[in-house]
């Protein structure tokens, strides 16, 4: 097992960067702000029938690239850099829960279509104040084919456009169940969130009497894997998001002069921007780590997952609000890209389990 | 051929490494002796170089193994989890060694390394003075030519190990006319000469783990000049990137009161893990601790991959000092109020590991000078405007030149 990027892997981050800068800029973020809409469809469908990367983690056989978790972290990186609206996360973590689960006929359903990207499936989770639902009709230890769904969970990722839902419910016996519940289904109502980050669609997703399909399969066992991979896929994004944070700063203080002298050659101004390196290096390695992991030692991954991500959420957060800071003036106004960048950090330090959750969850992993 | 070394490594330190409990070699020294404790390390360093695991990647004509960086990061994994009584060899071998096999005349290699690698000689680093600590360049001690040799004469500070060491890396000035970097040269120095005072200094541990050194008319032959006269900085420079990287990549052995293993097994040990606080603590600890020593193996990697780490073994150094802070700091908590007054042993060590945490950020360049140099060299920002770059030395009137 190495960290250093594979050329296969350079090679990829360097086609997803050149897509971002040629088609999805910071100024088309600024467009959908002004449009409203969540994401660009033009840019979804290039980035999955183009460059594959809705399929990078589902095998070839269900339609995907089966490239594995390290060539998902490279491509999350280089969209976290430029902050790209997309989909792409909610899909990742509805197929890792179905990869997971043993319901064939559901993979052979939806995973070559979410691999295509002409599905929008998502999981419907949040932290664990952000609401549960329930299932009738479901329990007594017998398998059910379908319940009706009652309860609320929020925030969720791209709530509102996913095609297809994946719900856990818990049963009147307290076990938890997984269930296909279609976006037209009876009794749904899903309610786009205001989002802190610009870039991310979140929703309020309802249920009420929803009828879902049970999907077969160790719910809890998939529930954990997608936990693992979202803690991966957002160090990757928060560690891409980070480093143009740095490159961002560092380049204003070459240039920006105070009291005769280039910022940078201040103290004050340097040494925030050194710390902002070595947490960027010690998140990155880390996250190299974790992606390695996920691919080669799937006995280590949860937890090389959950430290990659609890030194990449606070790090990058602390370093977006260094970025306003060091900009001075311009870095607070509307026009300059920081506040993209510290909302974006805001929103990645908490979504799917913030630092105490993942903290609880790496103590118990570590026996402590 | 990697897996062969690998194999070979585990089954030798298997068969001839200590797992030793913890404990660091100033403490060692107090209770068993000095003398006892350099016997046996310089018996082990003589096993390890005999069985091939010493100067891994330095040539074979000067005693090195002559192996790559892969070898030198299996020989890092394997090694690890044993505590290597080698902690006399340490500074020797990764600063004054490594420069010498980047700087040093070829019978200067063949003289010094092989004993260097074989345990006979012991090697310390002579730089700081009591004027000249993070601005080291301006360094006062001064080296005068005299025929075919230099007379020393001046005063060096925090100098590891100079109490047992046979030589010395030295910074001298040797051109006051010049400005302050520009007039310095490195020798090397026999530390048993005439004219050679070492005496300990006393630090907040109540050890003694650095001396002061005193040079009064102390003759060094002409060829003990390592690097080019008056291009002491150039070497200085070297030797220093040698030592962040080797503070940077040592890495905490498991026997270490601060690593996260000791902790958890203390924390556990007080009942201090129902605390949902200190579990937490913890659990960070353990991410920044194996995020240190993933950033390290990244390095090597790097440099095996023919990317040279330059001045990002500052990122190492400095990282590698704020985590022994943050595990000082957590170690306090789980002790509580254990730390104001106990009477255990294992307490008294981790409470003199907590006394000596801060310390590691003031050893080998200022955690504040790392930060220069990671501001200036990786990210490319301008340098502090400094008033005593250009003047000659013997000019300045600030600083160690002041006058009073």
């Amino acid at each position: 097992m190495t960290l250093i990027l594979t050329d296969e892997e350079l090679a990829l981050a360097d086609s997803v960067r050149k897509f971002v800068a040629d088609r999805s800029p910071l100024t088309s973020l600024r467009q959908l702000i002004a449009s409203g809409e969540p994401y660009d469809a033009g840019v979804w469908k290039q980035l999955t029938a183009q460059l594959g990367l809705a399929g990078l983690t589902i095998p070839e056989s269900y339609g995907g690239v089966g490239a594995g978790y390290s060539a998902l972290s490279v491509a999350l990186t280089e969209l976290g850099g430029g902050l790209v609206a997309s989909p792409l996360l909610a899909c990742v973590l509805a197929a890792e829960v179905l990869l997971q689960l043993d319901d064939d006929a559901a993979k052979d359903e939806l995973l070559p279509r979410i691999a295509g990207g002409e599905l929008i499936a998502t999981l419907a989770v949040a932290s664990s104040a952000g609401g549960r639902v329930t299932a009738a009709g479901a329990g007594d230890g017998s398998v059910v084919s379908g319940a009706v769904l009652t309860g609320s969970v929020s925030p969720v990722l791209n709530g509102t456009e996913a095609d297809v839902l994946l719900v856990p419910a818990d049963g009147s016996d307290g076990r938890t169940v997984i269930y296909l519940v279609d976006g037209g289904a009876d009794g749904l109502s899903r309610t786009r969130l205001t989002a802190v980050d610009h870039s991310r669609s979140l929703a309020r997703v309802a249920l009420a009497g929803t009828p879902g399909r049970a999907l077969t399969g160790d719910a809890a066992a998939a529930l954990s894997a997608a936990a693992d991979l979202a803690n991966l896929a957002l160090a990757a994004e928060s560690a891409g998001a980070m480093k143009a944070c740095l490159d961002m700063t560092s380049a204003y203080a070459r240039i920006r002069v105070a009291f005769g002298q280039p910022i940078g050659a201040f103290q004050a101004v340097k040494h925030r921007l050194a710390d902002m390196e070595k947490s960027w290096e010690l998140g990155n390695a880390a996250l190299r780590d974790a992606a390695r992991a996920g691919d080669e030692k799937p006995d280590r991954f949860s937890v090389a997952a959950s430290v990659a991500r609890v030194l990449l959420a606070g790090a990058y957060a602390d370093a977006a609000v260094d970025t306003v800071q060091l900009h001075g003036g311009i870095g607070f106004t509307w026009e300059h890209d920081a506040h993209l960048y510290y909302k974006n950090g805001l929103s990645n330090k908490v979504l799917l389990g913030g630092p105490g959750e993942q903290l609880d969850r790496l103590a118990d992993s570590l026996g402590i | 051929m990697s897996d062969d070394f690998r194999a070979r490594a585990r089954a030798w330190l298997a068969a001839n490494a200590p797992r030793r409990a913890a404990g660091d070699d100033e403490a060692e020294a107090e209770s068993r002796g000095q003398a006892a404790v350099l016997a046996e390390q310089k018996a082990f360093q003589a096993k390890l170089h005999a069985a091939g695991f010493a100067g891994i990647t330095w040539p074979a004509e000067y005693g090195g193994q002559g192996l790559g960086s892969a070898e030198q990061i299996i020989w890092s994994q394997e090694s690890r989890d044993y505590d290597l009584p080698t902690g006399a060899f340490f500074i020797g071998l990764s600063m004054p060694g490594n420069t010498l096999v980047e700087l040093g005349t070829d019978a200067q290699k063949r003289r010094y390394l092989p004993k260097m690698l074989s345990g006979e000689e012991i090697w310390c680093q002579l730089f700081s003075e009591p004027g000249a600590g993070s601005d080291v360049a301006s360094l006062q001690t001064s080296a005068v030519r005299d025929g075919d040799e230099w007379v020393l004469n001046g005063q060096k500070v925090w100098t590891s190990g100079a109490q047992f060491s046979d030589f010395g890396a030295i910074l001298a000035r040797t051109d006051p006319t010049k400005p302050k970097h520009n007039g310095i040269s490195m020798f090397i120095v026999d530390m048993h000469a005439p004219g050679v005072t070492v005496r300990p200094l006393k630090v907040a541990t109540g050890h003694s783990p650095f001396n002061e050194v005193f040079f009064d008319n102390v003759r060094v032959p002409a060829d003990a000049l390592i690097g080019e006269e008056n291009k002491g900085w150039d070497a200085a420079v070297v030797m220093l990137r040698h030592e962040r990287i080797a503070i940077g990549t040592m890495g905490s052995s498991r026997t270490n009161p601060l690593a996260f293993d000791s902790l958890r097994d203390l924390a556990a040990g007080l009942g201090r893990t129902d605390d949902q606080g200190v579990r937490r603590e913890l659990a960070e600890l353990y991410a920044r601790g194996r995020a240190v020593q993933l950033f390290a193996l990244l390095l090597r990697e790097e440099t095996q991959a023919g990317r040279l780490p330059g001045a990002r073994g500052s990122v190492a150094k400095l990282a590698g000092s704020d985590l022994g802070r943050l595990a000082g700091n957590i170690a306090a908590d789980v002790l509580g109020d254990q730390i104001a007054g106990f009477d255990a042993a294992e307490l008294a060590a981790v409470t003199t590991s907590i006394i000596a945490a801060p310390g590691n950020a003031i050893a080998g360049g200022t955690s504040e000078i790392q930060r220069n140099i990671i501001g200036e060299r990786v990210l490319g920002l301008a340098k502090d405007p400094g008033v005593d770059r250009s003047t000659p030395f013997n000019q300045l009137r600030v600083g160690t030149q002041r006058q009073q």
